[in-house]
């Protein structure tokens, strides 16, 4: 199967839950499930705003919260898994806080699971299958995923989200920026960034790892931005490029677009 | 009235204030409605104040090496042990020409690829009153595990030469046959690795959590020292040398430091309208309950030039392009400070 770069995505595929979404882009396949506003444990209970739970399932090994416990006693070198869907879902957690409106619901639970399929194979370094690459590169598809589930669900939002990836490679002077990289493009960049902007512009996450400049994040900063969201300059930076290359807020709109007018379909 | 009580006053003391609502606590500090009283911290502290760290190298005996870090009232313990790793050990490892080794691919990491550094963090129980014993390791200290994981890795502190453990073959050719092919003479190979294992204890924890544990581990590593370590072909093992004079000290690259801050908004409802926002960097344990956003920015300006190594930031939208510049300078000053501490 060919890791298409353009996202695709399905929504409310799922019958038993609030909302649901499938979201896959870059070789990478998250089915994301929303069930919300619901009871809450009363340990986790907020008086005045809604509690937010995520829980990000990895495709391979234990994600989960309870075994991984014991894996941490048996192995400190296994200790790797799970750790990281535990800091996925913190910045997930954090993220999502924002963009609900959790004051709307206070004393309620809104549960978000998100279980990735599949990840791009590693043809060159066909070793670790857990830790594989950095925790960075399915950061965009799980907050896509859960933005989509939510607008399923029909959870009222401030402001919706869309996330890239880039890598960069600097060397010297010149600069290369890799739009959703591949699996090698990613291992071998001197730098890779993840950031998420708000329907309104405004910057949401950023996550880099490796090493850059301050001029080099302006750079990647306002690529991202491009891509992401709105579309006036988005135009002046594309131009050159395949006209079908709408930002990934374009995306966002024309798949709910599609979902509503098959949902109002009965009308006509 | 009968009342002899003295007139009640309706003001509080300063723990009850800040205990019964937090965030005007806070907020009166930095807005003071008085004009000749400062806006400060709650701690005192200017918004831009760090506080003072102290670091202590070597005070473990077992460990290969360790760094005690205190910054305010954050301690932080960190003790490094070294062990070896067969190279006959490791699953698949194959001894390869170099020119068609994985190690010669771009972005190859062996470090990385073998676990060769294995750090762990534990939040020790009564390092702060939200630790209780007999629970399993909350999400914060998995989730400060990854993070030190990755920029271990993603720095690339450690020179993965300094972990492998070569084995120059003797040449036996020349007894039988002379000089028949020079070019036979018998490569070096690796025999083993140097895993080290990074443990990192809280002792107490008063916020900034990830900072500490990021200093510890640098300075820590800057005192390891690996005992010359060869392979013995009679006995088939690995023997390390007692004398501390041939051992060695890890060559780091770069000296990267870890500097987080928070956004304190005005306003408690995150949707609200009143922008005005303080950017309070090194925040203690009473200021992260009150913030939603934090940005941590791992810079390194050891070449005269701010090289970034990271940028982590969630939780709000404040944080922009200018505003991250303005974290930024404030960390090259920060840098230069615990520098100074742990290049002595």
């Amino acid at each position: 199967m060919a890791n298409s770069a353009e996202p695709t995505a399905l929504l409310s595929h799922l019958h038993r839950t609030d909302g649901s979404a499938t979201f896959s882009q870059n070789g990478y396949t998250v089915i994301g499930a929303v069930n919300g506003p619901i009871e809450v444990q009363r340990r986790d209970e907020l008086p005045e705003e809604a509690a937010i739970e995520v829980n990000i399932r990895p495709s391979a090994g234990v994600g989960g919260q309870y075994l991984n416990v014991f894996v941490f006693l048996l192995d400190l070198t296994i200790s790797v898994i799970g750790t990281r869907e535990r800091h996925l879902e913190s910045i997930l957690q954090s993220t999502l806080r924002q963009i609900i409106l959790i004051t709307n619901f206070p004393r309620t639970l809104i549960q978000v699971t998100l279980q990735i399929t599949s990840t791009p194979e590693n043809a060159t370094t066909g070793s670790k299958l857990v830790q594989a690459s950095s925790n960075l590169a399915i950061l965009p598809a799980l907050l896509q995923t859960a933005i989509l589930t939510l607008l399923s669900a029909s959870i009222p939002l401030a402001v919706t989200l869309t996330s890239v990836l880039l890598a960069l490679n600097s060397n010297g002077k010149s600069r290369t920026t890799f739009e959703a990289p591949t699996v090698v493009q990613f291992q071998a960049a001197d730098s890779v960034h993840v950031l998420a902007f708000t329907s309104q512009g405004e910057l949401l996450v950023a996550e880099s790892e490796g090493a850059f400049t301050l001029e080099d994040w302006d750079e990647i900063y306002e690529t991202a931005k491009a891509l992401c969201c709105d579309e006036t300059t988005g135009e002046v930076i594309m131009q050159g490029e395949a006209e079908n290359k709408g930002s990934l807020m374009d995306f966002v709109k024309s798949t709910l677009e599609e979902k509503v007018t098959k949902d109002l379909h009965w009308k006509d | 009235m009968a009342s002899t009580a003295p007139a009640s006053t309706l003001s509080f003391p300063r723990e009850t204030f800040a205990k019964l609502s937090p965030h005007p606590y806070l907020l009166a500090h930095l807005q003071p409605t008085s004009t000749s009283s400062n806006p400060t911290r709650a701690n005192g502290r200017i918004a831009t104040q760090f506080r003072t760290p102290h670091i202590n190298n070597g005070s473990l005996t077992h460990a290969e090496g360790s760094a005690v870090v205190r910054i305010g009232d954050t301690t932080v313990v960190c003790g490094i042990r070294a062990e070896i790793l067969l190279a006959n050990n490791v699953a698949g490892y194959r001894v390869d020409k170099s020119s068609t080794a994985p190690s010669s691919k771009a972005g190859y990491n062996e470090a990385k690829e073998l676990d060769l550094l294995v750090p762990n963090i534990e939040l020790a129980t009564g390092c702060s009153p939200a630790f209780m014993p007999g629970q399993p390791p909350s999400t914060l200290a998995q989730s400060l595990s990854t993070r030190i994981y990755s920029l271990l890795h993603s720095s690339g502190l450690v020179d993965g030469e300094d972990l492998r453990i070569w084995y120059q073959p003797p040449d036996l050719s020349d007894q039988d046959k002379m000089e028949e092919d020079e070019e036979d003479a018998p490569e070096p190979e690796v025999k083993a690795f140097w895993t080290l294992y990074i443990d990192i204890l809280f002792i107490s924890l008063d916020g900034n959590p990830f900072d500490a544990a990021w200093a510890a581990v640098i300075s820590a590593l800057k005192n390891v020292r690996l005992p010359k370590a060869y392979w013995d072909p009679d006995r088939e093992m690995i023997l390390c040398e007692d004398s501390v004079a041939q051992s060695k000290k890890l060559q780091l690259r770069g000296l990267p430091i870890a500097v987080t801050s928070l956004v304190f908004k005005a306003k408690e409802q995150s949707q609200a309208k009143d922008h005005r926002y303080w950017i309070l960097v090194d925040p203690d344990t009473f200021e992260e309950g009150l913030c939603d956003e934090s940005v941590t920015v791992v810079i390194d300006c050891g070449s005269g030039k701010t090289k970034m190594l990271g940028i982590s930031k969630a939780g709000g939208t404040t944080i922009g392009m200018q505003e991250l510049k303005g974290i930024v300078s404030l960390a090259e000053k920060r840098w230069l400070e615990l520098s100074d501490l742990l290049n002595t």
